[in-house]
């Protein structure tokens, strides 16, 4: 144990973090490499908080997820609401990630959609880019910047908004629920 | 209109110049204290002005407040933003969300 998770108060801070993280739906393994407290009392506060185990299985690891029409609008109204945040203040990392999920699911609501950007895959993306995996590039008819693999091109690059695939957001969920609205 | 009219117009509109100086600013203040880093991207200023904005006392904030200028002013002034939001485009959650991305980029190349 290091110095930070031994004082009581870094404790009270880190079971806070832990416990807002939960809330925010969070997987254990983002609370096992962030948070300074024992597998066994995230566990704990896991079960407490959600009322249930943690789902097991391995986390999301693959970036193309990231790029798929919907999902990259979500991911990068959340990476450019971070990077604003991680800016202009000096929190820890992991205090950004929180803050700016919690305003990307505000955002997200006034807009009228669900929030398909987990807690957990908001923070697999900054740890992304921060590996140089991927990034924000400027779209080049609205400027507006998007998640995009590092190796894409970018001098060509046109939004999934300015330029919506036709199929776009028709998805299965969607369909369903327009027919359920018109039976 | 003759110069009683515009007088009454005039100092109807100060006051509300004023009240709506206070209530901004007032609510900045409070979002400030509340909670800084998310209260930054909300108002779209920097960590000083947030500072200065902070320390103010109750009579400085009404000082302040009495002025013939606003002090807040519309943040984007691009044509795009204003369309997507007004929401004549395809798709009307896409468009929100499409000035949302436009928005939160702005807000990040100012700081």
């Amino acid at each position: 144990m290091n110095a930070r998770a031994k004082s009581i108060v870094g404790d009270a801070r880190e079971v806070e973090r832990a416990a807002e993280l939960i809330r925010l739906g969070a997987r254990l393994q983002l609370l096992e490499s962030e948070i300074n407290l024992s597998r066994e009392r995230l566990l704990r506060l896991y079960k407490e908080i959600q009322r249930k185990s943690p789902p097991k299985g391995m986390l999301p690891f693959s970036t193309d997820w990231f790029t798929a029409w919907q999902p990259n609008i979500h991911a990068s109204l959340f990476a450019n609401i971070y990077e604003y945040l991680d800016k202009s203040s000096d929190l820890e990392q992991i205090d950004v990630v929180i803050r700016a999920y919690r305003l990307y699911l505000e955002q997200v609501g006034t807009s009228g959609l669900e929030p398909i950007l987990s807690i957990t895959r908001a923070w697999r993306l900054v740890k992304f880019v921060d590996a140089g995996m991927m990034c924000l590039a400027p779209c080049t008819r609205c400027s507006g910047r998007f998640v995009l693999h590092s190796g894409d091109l970018r001098n060509r690059f046109v939004c999934g908004l300015c330029h919506m695939p036709a199929r776009a957001g028709k998805t299965a969920a969607r369909k369903a629920r327009s027919e359920l609205i018109e039976a | 209109m003759n110069p009683t009219t515009t007088e009454a117009t005039s100092s109807k509109l100060l006051e509300e110049i004023r009240e709506t100086n206070l209530a901004y600013l007032m609510l900045a203040q409070h979002m400030i204290r509340q909670e800084r880093a998310e209260s930054l991207y909300r108002l779209g200023i920097s960590g000083e002005l947030a500072d200065m904005i902070e320390s103010l006392t109750p009579g400085q904030l009404l000082k302040i407040a009495a002025t013939n200028l606003l002090m807040c002013r519309l943040r984007f002034d691009e044509q795009m933003v204003w369309n997507l939001l007004t929401g004549h485009s395809r798709d009307r959650s896409a468009g929100t969300a499409h000035a949302g991305i436009l928005m939160a980029g702005k807000l990040a190349e100012v700081v």
